[in-house]
Order: structure tokens, then C-alpha cells, then sequence
């Protein structure tokens, strides 16, 4: 039997395995797929935008996240300690160091780097290969595409970036090795950034546009396992700072990061088991006893002392919603803090900066994650909810998704709190 | 202010309008058209897509039944590359009379619709999602219709003979000299300017909002508009157009169109084409009909609703929409009004279009005094992009732009996954069809209509738009704004379960990853969507 079974496997549920076996617990990780890394910048967004209706990014990181923890009593910032956040990132950038991938980045201060549109994204922590990307900084750049790729628009970031002050120009290479393949994705591009070959293809043909530029953009495909050598190489060949700017799904960033994740997780010792849809749990005496998967093939139970629920969201599949407006947690059936009804779900605009109330529905936990019932007690002794399944906050309009479940997934997969909190809970209980 | 001369203006971009431009152009006289904003982006862009046997109407509005089958026959003949040939079904449901089959029958002998009854066994080999407890089923010639396409196609064969088409052009004013309409003043809306047009003759082909603009000449003219939500499904549920057989009314039919599955339609009277909600029941109507054709419809995930507006032109006022003819109206200002150089085309339905068309040309060509005659239900309408090459003996079917794209060997040249849309065609939509908005590509080439509503290709083909276009880059952000919006428009009403998730998704994308809520420029333009009004909360 496992110390801890991990239902999911996005960056909040791989973040709890990671942490739970750096802290000698066995751990079980079952989920159905992969979640936010193959989606997400690749990077670690702890608030961008706070208020909501003020268009200006937040710039003093600490600050702002202490004033919305007060603000927002019920907000996931406002559970956890500033501290808890502190050390999740410290721990997470020497995770990533190790990997011979840095961060950088610290609560003091976003960054404000490039997006695929031209726009100033906000965030805390950004891969090496990101931050000669700074746009505090009005160094002139290239922003360099490829033709045969969509998923990344050259002209409209120079354009935009241009727009806002940063004198940016653009070029889209149409390279003979991507020429003659069928089909070009991020991975194919990066894959190919990992050869000699493709590289001096690529610096040859980038030499007549050098010029004027002080520094180089391409989109983040700049190789997959080996990018830290493909950065170093390219920066060194083309004699300025090169950077990389997320684009449309899939991330190869993301996945650099998932990488080094689970890597870590299964080199000491954890299990990450894929296509396994956690279905239904058995309790007993306000316990979680086991955990039904499903396969292509068979049913499955799992046991374990402590279960971390990290099925996202609405996103992430862990709340689904139906026409009748019925919202629910798809394994425990946990209690959710829901808009009274579907017509109240959705506000007029997509883009509203307070975002769709519905998105604010899920699980209620307290300082230690235990999911709630109505009444503001514990519904299962070793039960914790982490990341996007989590209630009361809106992560993509803050842009503090990221953060979030790096923090709570950090404290649950350490479970330090939760044990010494177990003694509490059975005293108030009593 | 620009002004162009014309003989004959039409004010109207949808199919009968477009029709009536071709169809004079093709009479010889100089025709300029004018849409207040992209063809079709009226009712005939927002009805289900059938090509109408007549089925519908054969027991309830003999004439229409009659109009329909005649021009169904010859819409097969000269645009079977804009239609499926999907064929379609009668049935009685449980729910339904079953004694209406056979009044059916014998008014589908009446008017001349063919059809024939055939076993239920035999209706389940075709469709084996139907439902089993079906009593009865009849096979009529319904087929499914690209109504983007098909206008698309009339355009172009208009413009070939000479013809102007100018969209984004909003009739403001119309220009009256005594007991004669001589002209019109139009907002260009992309130039933000006044243009005048004068012409010898003005034909009024704004369906639902015929009235708003023959008020604008001092006329009353009645049309009701009456609203029909419909509802499409993310599968081909169904390979056949299945109608109930029963007098018309609410969610009797489902067409298949291309890679999803329509169903519809209400009908509301509203008192403004243009302002109108989609409401709840409305859609729990839907899914709720939806299942009694196809059992588990209901939790099926669906893509998107939306409302178009009928225009229904009735001289004396009558209550229920639906008991208003659905032949068309033709009215000729001179001997209703006294006044000269304007008549009004309205009311009729997408199948009929090139007759009214036909008899709207036949009665300007009266006016000004000559006699050509109609060539329309004779000449085959161009096709405009290389797929539509590919058919099934002359009609378009499902596998057309696969196969195009397996011809080209184009798999990696995908601007939208969901729709097959390829980089050359919707490169081909920005340059020659002048696109101006996102949504003016995805009417030409069905961009962003699948489950993920625009998710991919909205950021795509914005990078193609401003590549292409060379206009500021401000300019290519509000396009790209204004179509997230208007995907959502339509998604609104039907999110829930996966499709709620896929939007979520959409949103990571466009706000977490690309921060296009933060995109410098204007917020949204004067091109945008309009939005459905919002419905009152009862709960």
C-alpha cells in the first residue's frame, strides 16, 4: 500500500508526487491523461492582473498577493501562507536547476515577456530561455517564424510589440528541411533544433536579417530535452541574447517541464501511471479507504493512507457540468461552491476582465486542503484537493494558475501539515 | 461622397437579394447590390441548411409545397455542388398523429412532392440512430444546402456579369424625388464614409428588415420577423434530413450539414429582426425533440445555437407566425403606394430563392420597359474553390475536402483541424473574397465552425489576415477580438459538459497563454457581432 495516492497528473498533481517522495513518502500518481503543461506558457504565473478590472499587470508580486489573500478570505492565496508559496517556488527553480533547466524569477517582480500576439505577459518565473525576452528592456529584436508553421505569427508579435514601444522586426524562414516535410509541429521543429545540422541551417539563414537586431525571438520550440544546449548554442552562434515565445498548444516549454517532473518522480521511486480514469472511491468512518481506475482493459482499486484529488477543474475534467446545469465533482462527488443556475454562469462578453461565475465553482478546503462540507468541516480525514479543482478564485483571468498549484500541490505532497494537523482535527472533532 | 449610377440597385445580401443581383445582371442591365454587412450574414447565413422537397408544407401550404419541389428540381441542376444529397425522411414518432401519414401521402401526390413510403426496418438499416418505436416512415428529395457557399457562388456569377457587390454598405437613407425612389445613401462601414448610390431602380430584398427600409421610403410594409433558434450537434447524427411527420412546428427536424448536425427551429414573433435573445426553453425544446428522433440526443454535446429571423410578410396582422404563408410576396410600390422606381421582394424561403428572384427581374424589366428573358434555371453556377470539384455525381458530400486534401498531399497546410480548412483556401477567402472580419472567412470557408469553435484557428488565421492585409496591426487585433466574441456568441447558449470544457480551453489559450485580452487597440469594432440580448433571469 502507498504512503499517498495522486489522482491526476497535471503540474498540480505532479508537483504533490514530486514532493512526496522527496519527503520519503511511496506514491502512486493514476491519471487519465496529461494536464495544464502540455496547454501552458512554461511558465510559473503567480498573478498577473489583480484587481481584475485593472488592465495594468501587477508588478510588486508579494505585495499584490498579500493584498488579494486579505481581500479574498476564501481565494486559495488566502488558505495557504505566503511562506508555503515562498518555498514552492525556491524548491521548484533548485528542482529545475538541477535538471539543467533554470528559472528565473522571484516573488519580488514579474517579468514582462513577449506573448505570441505581441502583448506583455505577465509572470513570475520564466525559463532561461525566456528572459532575454524582457521588455523593461528596449533592446530593437527579431522575431523569427517559420513558413511552414502556423502556430506562431512573426509579424503580428514584431507589429504589436512595435506598437507598444519595443522596436521589434520580423522574418519568417522558409527552411528547405521543413520545406520538405508534410507536416511541421512544435515538436518536429524542436526535435530538429537538437541537430547540428538543422541549427547551422538556421543560423545561415537568419545572418542577413542580424543586423539591427540586439537580440533574437523565436518561437518556444528551441529544442525539447536538451534546451538549455540549444539556447547556449544558438545565442552563441548568432552573437546576441535569443529568447523564446510561447505559442499555440502544444507546448514543447510546458513539456520540458512535465519532463523534468516526472522524471523525478519515477527516479525515486514513485509510480505515474497514464490512461487510468480514477471512477469511484470506498470510505470508511470518514476515511478514504480505496480508488476504482478504469481502463481500456480492467477495473482497478487502489489503496493508500492519503489521497490528493488534482483532477483540475473544469478544464481538467475533475468538475463536469450537464444541460440540466447539474455541476459535479466526478469521484467523490464532493460538495461544490456553484452559481445558483445556468443562466447566472456566463457573463456577455467572453473577454470580461471578471471572468464567467461559473468558473468559480469547486471544492472548498480548509488552511490544510481537506475538502469541506456545508457546514465547514472536513468530509474525509485523508482526503486533499489541490490546484484547478479548487474554489473561489479565477486563475486564467489572474493569471495565477501556475502558482497556485505549484503552492498547493507543494504543501499537500509534503504532507508535513497535514500530519501535524491530524491530531487538531481529532481534537476538535472530539 | 462617393457616388456610383446604376439601372437597378437591391438592397440585400442574402439569397435573394444576391439572386436577384445575378439574375439581372445576367439580363443585361448595370446592377450594384449593397449588404449592410457580409452576404448571408442575415437569415440566410442563420437557417438550418435544407433544400426543401416540400415535404413540410404539402399539407399545410399547398402552393409552397408546389414552389418548392419546382425549384428544388432545378437548384440540383445548376448548384449541385453547393448541396448534399442527403435525401429525407417523414416519420412518425409516438408523440405524433398517426393518422397524419397518410393525409401526407396523398398531399405529396396533390402538389407533385414525390415520395414513398418505405419499412421502418429499412429506415433503422439508413439510420441506425432513429428512434425504434418510429411508426412509420416516407422518403421525399429534402437535401442539405450550403447556404455560405451557395450565395458565395451567385455573387460570383453575378459579378461575372458585371455586377457590383458591395457589402459593409448599411442603407442609411433612401433618396426620393417626389413620387419616385431615385437612389440611396449607405454607411461604408469599413470606411466609416457615406456613399449614394443612384439608380433608375431599387429593388427592396432585405427580407426580415424589409419594412425597416421601406419605412425609410414612407411605406408600410408588414413583415413579421419570426424567430427560429436552431442547435447543432457535434456529430452527423443522422445522414439523412429527418423531418416529423406532422403539421409544422417546434424542433421537426434535423438536417445533416456537413460535419455536425442541425436541429431546429422555433419560431417567435420579435418585434426587431436585429435585437432578440436566444432563450432557455428554447434550447431545452430543442435537445428535449431532439431526443424523441434520436434517443440520448439530449446528452449528445452540442456546439453552438443560434436564431435567424423569417421574414413572414402578412397584409392583415395574424398571431402565430407559423400559420403565415410561406410563399413569397412581391410588391410593386407603383400600384400599392404610387410610388415609382421601388418594389419589395420578401417573405418565400431559402429553397425558392431564384424564383423570387426570377418574378422580382421579370417585374423590373417590365418596369423599365424591356423584355429579357430569365436564363438562371438554365446556367450552372461556378464553383469556387478546389474542393468543391470533388463530388458525389455533381453534388458536394462529406469527404470532399478530405479528399482534396489527401490529392495535395496539403495535411501539414491546415489553418483549421475541426473543419479541414487549408491554408490556401482561406488564403484564397482573404485576398479574392476581400475579407474584412474573421467572420467574413469563416462564411466562405467554414472556419472555426467545429468542437473547438475557433480555438486553433482564430490565432492563425489572424496571422494570415495580417499578413495578407498589410493594414495596422490594431486593425488585426479587433478582428481577432471581435471573432472570439462572436464564437461565443453562439456558444453561450449551449455550454455545458464537454463543449463548457473546450471553451475553458479557449480561453487558457487566448488569455493565459497569448494575453489577447490585453492586445493593444480598440476593444471591439463596428464590424463585431451583435450580440443576442441578454434573457431575463425568472429563476
Amino acid at each position: 500500500m502507498n504512503d499517498v495516492l495522486v489522482i491526476g497528473a497535471g503540474l498540480s498533481g505532479l508537483v504533490a508526487a514530486w514532493q512526496a517522495v522527496e519527503n520519503g513518502r511511496s506514491v502512486r500518481v493514476v491519471a487519465k491523461g496529461w494536464g495544464i503543461t502540455h496547454w501552458h506558457a512554461g511558465c510559473i504565473d503567480v498573478l498577473g492582473y489583480y484587481p481584475l478590472d485593472n488592465p495594468e499587470p501587477v508588478v510588486a508580486l508579494e505585495t499584490a498577493v498579500s493584498r488579494l489573500a486579505t481581500e479574498h478570505p476564501q481565494h486559495p492565496y488566502a488558505l495557504i501562507r505566503l511562506d508555503n508559496l515562498q518555498t514552492a517556488i525556491e524548491a521548484f527553480k533548485a528542482l529545475c536547476a538541477t535538471a539543467n533547466y533554470p528559472l528565473h524569477g522571484s516573488l519580488t517582480r514579474n517579468w514582462l515577456l513577449p506573448s505570441a500576439l505581441g502583448t506583455f505577459r505577465p509572470t513570475c518565473l520564466a525559463p532561461a530561455t525566456m528572459i532575454a525576452g524582457d521588455l523593461t528592456d528596449n533592446t530593437p529584436m527579431l522575431i523569427v517564424g517559420f513558413s511552414r508553421w502556423l502556430d506562431f505569427a512573426p509579424a503580428l508579435v514584431a507589429d504589436n510589440l512595435t506598437h507598444q514601444g519595443i522596436q521589434a522586426t520580423h522574418v519568417t524562414l522558409d527552411l528547405p528541411s521543413l520545406r520538405q516535410r508534410k507536416i511541421v509541429t512544435a515538436l518536429t521543429i524542436a526535435n530538429l533544433m537538437e541537430t547540428p545540422a538543422f541549427r547551422a541551417e538556421l543560423v545561415n539563414a537568419l545572418k542577413p536579417y542580424l543586423s539591427k537586431a540586439g537580440r533574437i525571438g523565436f518561437p518556444a520550440v528551441l529544442g525539447y530535452t536538451q534546451a538549455t544546449a540549444v539556447h547556449q548554442t544558438l545565442q552563441k552562434e548568432l552573437g546576441r541574447p535569443v529568447f523564446e515565445i510561447p505559442t499555440l498548444p502544444p507546448s514543447i516549454p510546458g513539456m520540458r517541464l512535465h519532463h523534468i517532473l516526472l522524471h523525478t518522480i519515477r527516479q525515486k521511486g514513485g509510480m505515474v501511471l497514464e490512461g487510468l480514469e480514477a471512477t469511484a472511491a470506498t470510505t470508511q468512518n470518514g476515511r478514504i479507504t480505496g480508488l476504482y481506475t478504469s481502463a481500456a482493459t480492467r477495473h482497478r482499486l487502489h489503496h493508500a493512507h492519503h489521497f490528493i484529488l488534482a483532477t483540475g477543474g473544469i478544464l481538467g475534467g475533475g468538475i463536469t457540468t450537464n444541460y440540466t446545469g447539474e455541476i459535479t465533482e466526478t469521484i467523490f462527488n464532493l460538495p461544490l461552491s456553484t452559481p445558483v443556475n445556468r443562466q447566472s454562469w456566463f457573463r456577455r462578453d467572453f473577454l470580461d476582465p471578471q471572468g464567467h461565475p461559473i468558473y468559480q465553482t469547486g471544492v472548498r478546503v480548509n488552511q490544510q486542503l481537506q475538502p469541506l462540507n456545508e457546514n465547514g468541516q472536513p468530509i474525509y480525514e485523508n482526503l486533499q484537493a489541490i490546484g484547478t479543482i479548487l474554489a473561489n478564485w479565477e486563475p486564467i483571468r489572474e493569471r495565477s494558475l501556475e502558482g497556485v498549484a505549484l503552492a498547493t500541490g507543494f504543501i499537500a505532497g509534503r504532507g508535513k501539515t497535514v500530519t501535524s494537523h491530524k491530531t487538531q482535527t481529532t481534537s476538535t472533532s472530539n | 461622397m462617393r457616388t456610383y449610377q446604376t439601372e437597378v440597385l437591391v438592397i440585400g445580401g442574402g439569397a435573394t437579394g444576391t439572386g436577384v443581383a445575378y439574375d439581372l445582371a445576367q439580363r443585361g442591365f448595370k446592377t450594384i447590390l449593397v449588404e449592410k454587412r457580409d452576404l448571408t450574414h442575415g437569415t440566410t447565413g442563420r437557417y438550418h441548411g435544407l433544400l426543401h422537397s416540400g415535404g413540410r408544407y404539402v399539407v399545410k401550404d399547398p402552393k409552397a409545397a408546389t414552389e418548392c419541389i419546382e425549384e428544388n428540381r432545378i437548384l440540383r441542376r445548376i448548384m449541385p455542388h453547393c448541396l448534399e444529397d442527403t435525401g429525407g425522411f417523414f416519420v412518425t414518432t409516438p408523440w405524433d398523429d398517426p393518422d397524419f401519414g397518410d393525409r401526407f401521402m396523398e398531399a405529396c401526390q396533390a402538389t407533385g412532392v414525390p415520395c414513398e413510403e418505405i419499412s421502418v426496418a429499412q429506415m433503422l438499416r439508413e439510420e441506425p440512430l432513429l428512434n425504434p418505436k418510429i411508426s412509420r416512415c416516407f422518403r421525399v428529395p429534402d437535401a442539405a444546402a450550403d447556404s455560405f457557399l451557395a450565395t458565395q457562388c451567385v455573387a460570383e456569377a453575378a459579378r461575372q456579369y458585371g455586377a457590383e457587390v458591395l457589402i459593409y454598405h448599411e442603407v442609411i437613407r433612401v433618396i426620393r424625388e417626389g413620387d419616385r425612389v431615385i437612389g440611396v445613401v449607405c454607411h461604408d462601414l469599413v470606411k466609416d464614409e457615406e456613399v449614394s448610390i443612384l439608380a433608375d431602380m431599387v429593388v427592396n430584398a432585405s427580407g426580415a428588415w424589409a419594412g425597416k427600409i421601406a419605412h425609410m421610403v414612407g411605406l408600410e410594409v408588414s413583415v413579421m420577423p419570426g424567430k427560429g433558434v436552431m442547435v447543432a450537434a457535434n456529430h452527423r447524427v443522422v445522414n439523412t434530413v429527418v423531418n416529423r411527420c406532422k403539421m409544422p412546428s417546434d424542433g421537426d427536424i434535423i438536417v445533416p450539414v456537413h460535419t455536425v448536425a442541425v436541429i431546429g427551429t422555433t419560431d417567435q414573433r420579435v418585434a426587431d429582426p436585429e435585437h432578440f435573445a436566444i432563450e432557455r426553453w428554447e434550447i431545452d425544446l430543442m435537445l428535449e425533440e431532439g431526443d424523441k428522433l434520436v434517443p440520448g440526443f439530449r446528452q449528445m454535446r452540442m456546439l453552438r445555437a443560434w436564431a435567424g429571423v423569417r421574414p413572414l410578410y402578412q397584409e392583415t396582422k395574424v398571431a402565430d407566425t407559423r400559420d403565415v404563408t410561406r410563399a413569397y410576396t412581391l410588391l410593386d410600390h407603383e400600384t400599392r403606394d404610387g410610388v415609382m422606381g421601388f418594389i419589395t421582394i420578401t417573405g418565400g424561403k431559402w429553397t425558392t430563392f431564384r424564383q423570387m428572384a426570377q418574378v422580382t427581374a421579370d417585374r423590373v424589366c417590365e418596369k423599365l420597359g424591356v423584355e429579357r428573358p430569365c436564363r438562371t434555371h438554365e446556367e450552372p453556377l461556378p464553383a469556387l474553390f478546389e474542393s468543391d470539384r470533388h463530388t458525389a455525381n455533381g453534388y458536394h458530400y462529406l469527404g470532399a475536402r478530405l479528399t482534396d486534401i489527401e490529392s495535395h498531399k496539403s495535411y501539414g497546410d491546415l489553418v483549421c483541424e475541426c473543419e479541414l480548412a487549408t491554408r490556401a483556401v482561406v488564403e484564397q477567402a482573404i485576398r479574392d473574397g476581400n475579407a474584412h472580419t474573421l467572420d467574413d472567412i469563416r462564411r466562405d470557408v467554414r472556419l472555426g465552425m467545429g468542437p473547438c469553435q475557433g480555438g486553433f484557428c482564430t490565432y492563425r488565421v489572424t496571422g494570415l489576415l495580417h499578413l495578407w492585409r498589410q493594414t495596422p496591426v490594431t486593425e488585426s487585433n479587433v478582428a481577432l477580438r471581435d471573432f472570439l466574441q462572436e464564437r461565443w456568441k453562439g456558444l453561450k447558449p449551449v455550454l455545458w459538459g464537454a463543449q463548457l470544457k473546450q471553451e475553458r480551453l479557449d480561453e487558457f489559450i487566448y488569455l493565459s497563454v497569448l494575453n489577447a485580452d490585453h492586445l493593444p487597440g480598440e476593444k471591439a469594432s463596428r464590424l463585431g457581432p451583435v450580440m443576442y440580448e441578454e434573457e431575463v433571469n425568472n429563476e
